[in-house]
């Protein structure tokens, strides 16, 4: 058996016409397990390499199959909830399968390197019209690296663009696997300050800031991957400082490290329902999205900190447009005025 | 910086002269008009005359309660004409074509509007059907009694099959042989093939229909040569010195246009407005379907050599924008009695732009984008409808000014036809329905699309591309039953209930199958009964018009015609195929894909409890309904098996339809895919099905996936689509494109604004447009919605009377399309993911 079908990898999920994670139109796929734990992940769901059970509330008919189904008893239903005793999981997957509706999911699954393949080439046409391709994100993909290597060279023995979206943190031989097949290098720059940084996401940043030396060496010398993003997110009460942005501007700039691009991603807060499936609290639960203002002022900072301003720029939604990013789920928000008189209603 | 996108605002005309804002604020003045387009009713005052054609009106079956109504009021109303006393000696299609000219001409009334540019207002007749009272009394018992054609139509509908009639308009009229030869050259070439019968044909039906049609050929100059005496009088009474001049130069026009060809590029609009206005005269039908084609193609030549000889840009824009309100006032039909006044959905007036030539050369011209900016400008507006035509070669410039146009509105101002997947369709049915001589690839690129997205050839081709709507779903209700109607049927104004019958072959109980391959065996057979089934239908009203209904006028402009002496009623057209246009796809193939894997792959389910829960409409059955919906595979994915069963259903379906022809008239029936509303209506009325859909909710709309199925995002939807219809291989129907579904199909992706919120993301959108030229289907309606806005909408519509949205391809102002449907289109918004 060759490797692509014996090597799997731990996936979250493969999103098509991802049109946020790098060049053109995308399919990205979320590998399961990070390296940090970012107070504010927008994927809490990705922190952990292990299996894990969610029970989707609006899709719940109250059958109780899976309360019955469950070998261990983990699960219970009262006032209409399904509670999960996440201690008794084994994350077996048997109420999944038992439940009717997809209520309950488990989110992590195994899969070859061939599957994958066959299942991104489907959209190989747009990649091509786009100048898309693949991203391969997570979590932090680079902790499975023998698979995404792998599958990183059946991408580009297709002619496919590829990305790899990286929080820095993993292994420097583990980059080394990865970079020959890799065009485009996500690197996520979040926390100058090392101590907030640990603070904020569990780790300290100094072996990231080496990786991405390294790295940046790596292109310099082999030419690939071509191409270098910098993301910072841009988090209220976090990262969202003039001393950050400045800082790591700064840390780009005296490296002579010469990203394609630097992306301020601004903070939203879709993510509370996800948090809220596993368990979890979450600190920005509260936290609306930033004014336009504030990430505009960023960007200026950010552009006067040394890096080629050109190729500074904010993404995501801001607070303007909140009305419209609310829009995700299907029960309607009140109105509470017209929106074309502005009178209350009735 | 990135401007990101602001929650949308409705979309506003913009750029408009004084005139053109004066005309369309009047226009949607509505009924507080001092006149309007009303339909106004003519009869030869027989005691037997009607005016209302109700078989026009048989796949419409929100009107089957009021066809009495109709039928009457209009003859209550109708005003005498006054006929020649030997006028029921004449053939009917020479008294109809008499009959409607001398009540255009004489009888209604010519207006123009201040600061109006094209004359020709009141177009919409109800006109005698101009029947002795031996014809009359023919038709009427074809038409009731237990047999006749309104009671089997109605059989038909009430038992979920779906609807059929012979229909008006849906059809591109040579208007570029007008243009080029005039009315005049027309005639001449009436007259000629006259003269060229031999005597015994002069006096058969064959002279009758060429007389007829010589009579008509009049009509477009008796009405210009009114109307310029009119323009004449008003310049005369005008102080305004340059409106003056207009008017002088309108008459002028008129006295020339439509009987000479035309020279100037006003002309050729004046031309083609009193042209086409006249179709719709002629048939007792305003708008539906009657199409224009490639109009920036064939208007191209006047355009260039206006503005050579000094024609401001701008004027010429001004001269369409009024050509635009004119297309609109189709609706004044039903002003008063209709909901909105009139202004309900599209009646698809279409226009097409740009799209292939020959050799796969892109045909866009600055006439192209002249009339994108009007419709820009003038937008919203329902008529006449926009379809873009792309393709491999579509220059960057157009695709940029698309998008820019679609992120500007509420949804695209337009829809978008694709060529190759397009042509591929029309060179199968020119095999299939042995056409090769007409429609062959030095030729075939000179297709356009008609009423919503049905595509034929131009000028020679009447396709009847909405008289035949079948829901293929029966098929599987039957397979279940062994031919049977699952429920008891209740006459929802009588309550009567009807004893179920054996209807289709006796497949078999279901109960008793061991094996898929058994009811798929079963679903086949039923499905070549509903084919059938509705192929027999078609008949009654398609035999009635051929001998009742002539439209010698229309036959005109319809090349075979005049060449035959046969009516466009009776297959006059080069190229006749009539459609069926097939309902609910995606529920039927999920309903099998629901079966294959409850009942057979996973064995969750018996069939025999299956149907129990079908029967209790899902009541008690509530888990097995959602493992239905939410376990069992679907279309829409890009799943390979499952669309495996799409490309299977689809292949079933469309084979069957390809071995039929009407006998009255030879039309070979061929395939399409558009639901228009019945996937709204019909789901009241067929059971549920096992795809978990109870009765009540929605079928699945054209050849879209179900709601909510498209999981997977645009492209693999996109896909799925592209894979049913046959996808691509080495020998295509046209070059590497496979197309089963010759007239089309109509395919809606709603896309979260967010997609074209900055240009790096209009970029992206760009591509997927021409990822969707190689993968996809033959035509794409893109929405782009805001839900909150939407249900704003339904909380204040006096706000949002111009809100508009597309649905399968034709445009409606959301507040009028009622709250079932308003809901669907936020659900559907809804479900995107950001």
């Amino acid at each position: 058996m060759t490797e692509s079908k014996t090597i799997k990898g731990r996936l979250l999920e493969i999103q098509r016409m991802s049109t946020e994670d790098g060049p053109g139109i995308r399919t990205t796929i979320f590998l399961k397990g990070c390296s940090l734990h970012c107070s504010w992940c927008h994927n809490p769901e990705s922190i952990s390499p292990k299996p894990q059970l969610q029970w989707l509330s609006a899709n719940c008919i109250g059958c109780r199959l899976c309360v019955e189904a469950c070998p261990n008893h983990t699960l219970s239903y009262r006032d209409h909830q399904i509670v999960i005793d996440r201690n008794l999981c084994h994350s077996c997957g048997i109420c999944v399968e038992e439940c009717p509706t997809g209520a309950l999911e488990m989110l992590g699954y195994d899969v070859s390197v061939d599957e994958v393949v066959q299942e991104v080439l489907k959209d190989k046409v747009y990649f091509l019209k786009s100048g898309g391709g693949i991203t391969v994100s997570g979590g932090e993909p680079v902790l499975q690296a023998g698979f995404v290597a792998e599958f990183l060279k059946k991408m580009k023995e297709n002619g496919i663009h590829t990305a790899v979206d990286t929080c820095g943190l993993a292994p420097a031989d583990a980059y080394e696997k990865i970079l020959p097949y890799t065009d485009l290098i996500l690197y996520d720059l979040k926390e100058i300050n090392s101590l907030k940084h640990r603070d904020f996401t569990g780790s300290t940043n100094e072996k990231i800031l080496n990786n991405l030396l390294t790295i940046s060496e790596w292109m310099k010398i082999n030419g690939s991957p071509k191409a270098l993003w910098i993301r910072t997110p841009i988090i209220q009460d976090a990262t969202a400082t003039e001393e950050n942005i400045a800082g790591i501007g700064r840390f780009i700039a005296e490296n002579n490290l010469h990203p394609d691009r630097w992306e301020l991603c601004a903070f939203n807060n879709l993510c509370n329902d996800k948090y809220e499936r596993l368990g979890q609290k979450w600190t920005f639960e509260k936290y609306g999205l930033l004014r336009a203002e504030t990430l505009d002022y960023l960007t200026d900072i950010a552009r006067n900190s040394g890096v080629d301003p050109e190729k500074v720029l904010w993404t995501g939604s801001s607070k303007t447009d909140e009305e419209k990013v609310m829009k995700k789920g299907n029960e309607p928000r009140p109105v509470d005025f017209c929106r074309i008189t502005g009178l209350p209603d009735d | 910086m990135e401007t990101v996108l602001q929650i949308p605002k409705l979309k506003e005309p913009k750029k408009l002269s004084p005139r053109i804002q004066w005309l369309r604020d009047h226009y949607f003045s509505g009924n507080q008009r001092k006149w309007n387009n009303e339909f106004t009713a003519w009869t030869t005052g027989t005691p037997w005359d009607i005016q209302y054609d109700e078989l026009t009106y048989y796949i419409v079956p929100e009107t089957y309660p009021f066809l009495e109504t109709f039928r009457s009021s209009m003859k209550q109303a109708a005003r005498k004409v006054k006929t020649p006393d030997d006028f029921f000696r004449w053939s009917l299609p020479e008294r109809k074509a008499w009959f409607v000219k001398e009540t255009i001409v004489h009888y209604v009334p010519q207006e123009i509007l201040p600061g109006d540019l094209i004359a020709g207002a009141r177009f919409n007749l109800m006109t005698s059907m101009c029947w002795n009272e031996k014809e009359a009394k023919a038709v009427d018992q074809l038409i009731y009694g237990k047999n006749g054609s309104r009671a089997r139509m109605k059989w038909f509908h009430d038992h979920g099959y779906g609807n059929s009639g012979a229909t008006s308009g849906h059809l591109i009229p040579g208007y570029d042989r007008v243009l080029r030869m005039g009315w005049k050259g027309i005639y001449a070439e009436l007259k000629s093939f006259y003269e060229k019968l031999p005597e015994e044909d002069k006096n058969g039906p064959r002279g009758q229909q060429l007389r007829a049609m010589m009579t008509a050929a009049t009509m477009p100059r008796e009405l210009a040569n009114k109307y310029s005496v009119l323009c004449r009088q008003k310049a005369g009474k005008e102080k305004e010195e340059n409106r003056k001049r207009e008017l002088l130069q309108m008459a002028k026009n008129l006295e020339r246009v439509p009987w000479e060809p035309a020279e100037t590029f006003w002309e050729a609009l004046q031309l083609l407005w009193l042209t086409h206005m006249l179709v719709m005269s002629d048939e007792n039908y305003p708008g539906p379907g009657v199409s224009f084609g490639r109009i920036d193609q064939y208007l191209f030549p006047y355009w260039e050599k206006s503005l050579a000889d000094g024609m401001d840009r701008e004027f010429g824009k001004e001269i369409l924008k009024t050509f635009w309100i004119h297309a609109n006032t189709a609706y004044d039909a039903l002003i008063r009695v209709g909901a909105n006044q009139g202004i309900t959905a599209g009646y698809g007036q279409l226009i097409t732009l740009s799209g292939m030539g020959p050799g796969g050369k892109d045909m866009t011209n600055d006439l192209t984008y002249a009339i994108l900016e009007v419709i820009d400008e003038m937008s919203p507006i329902l008529e006449p409808k926009p379809n873009v035509r792309l393709h491999r070669n579509s220059p960057e410039k157009l695709l940029d000014k698309l998008i820019d146009m679609i992120s500007d509105s509420q949804g695209s101002p337009f829809l978008l036809n694709f060529d190759e997947r397009s042509m591929a369709g029309l060179m199968r049915e020119a095999k299939k329905g042995k056409f090769e001589h007409l429609i062959h690839k030095s030729n075939v690129f000179d297709y356009a699309p008609v009423g919503c997205l049905e595509n034929t050839m131009t000028g020679n081709d009447r396709s009847g591309t909405v008289d035949n709507n079948l829901n293929l779903l029966k098929a599987v209700e039957l397979a279940l039953t062994g031919g049977k109607d699952l429920n008891i049927f209740v006459d929802p104004i009588t309550g009567k209930k009807e004893k179920i019958r054996q209807d289709g072959p006796r497949t078999g109980n279901a109960e008793k199958f061991q094996t898929w391959e058994e009811f798929r065996e079963a679903f086949v057979i039923q499905m070549k009964y509903i084919v059938k089934k509705i192929v027999d239908l078609y008949e009654v009203s398609e035999s009635i018009r051929a001998k009742y209904n002539p439209t010698p006028y229309l036959s005109c402009l319809v090349k075979g015609c005049a060449e035959k002496g046969k009516d466009v009623t009776q297959g006059g057209a080069e190229i006749s195929f009539t459609t069926i246009e097939a309902v609910t796809y995606a529920t039927t193939v999920d309903a099998l894909l629901a079966i294959k894997y409850l009942v057979f792959d996973k064995k969750l389910i018996t069939m025999g409890e299956l149907i129990k829960a079908l029967k209790a409409n899902w009541k008690g059955f509530e888990v097995l309904q959602a493992r239905a919906k939410y376990k069992a595979p679907k279309y829409g994915r890009d799943d390979d098996e499952a669309d495996a069963m799409g490309r299977f259903v689809m292949e079933t379906w469309t084979q069957e339809v390809w071995k039929y022809k009407t006998k009255a008239t030879h039309r070979q029936f061929r395939p399409g895919m558009l639901s228009w509303n019945y996937w709204v209506g019909d789901g009241f009325i067929l059971a549920a099905s096992p795809d978990g859909r109870e009765k009540g909710q929605f079928l699945s709309n054209a050849i879209c996936p179900t709601n909510g199925a498209d999981i997977n995002g645009p492209t693999a939807n996109t896909n799925s689509v592209g894979k049913v219809l046959g996808g691509k291989t080495r020998d295509g129907d046209w070059e590497d494109f496979v197309n089963l579904v010759s007239n089309g199909t109509s395919h809606t992706i709603t896309f979260n604004p967010s997609l074209i919120k900055d240009k790096e993301h209009k970029q992206k959108f760009k591509a997927f447009l021409k990822g969707y030229v190689e993968n996809g289907g033959t035509a794409l309606q893109i929405n782009v919605l805001d839900p909150d806005m939407l249900r704003d909408a339904q909380k204040h519509p006096q706000n949002y009377r111009h809100l508009l949205v597309r649905v399968t391809g034709y445009n409606a102002y959301f507040t009028s399309i009622g709250r079932e449907l308003q809901d669907e289109i936020i659900a559907r918004i809804s479900h995107e993911k950001m």
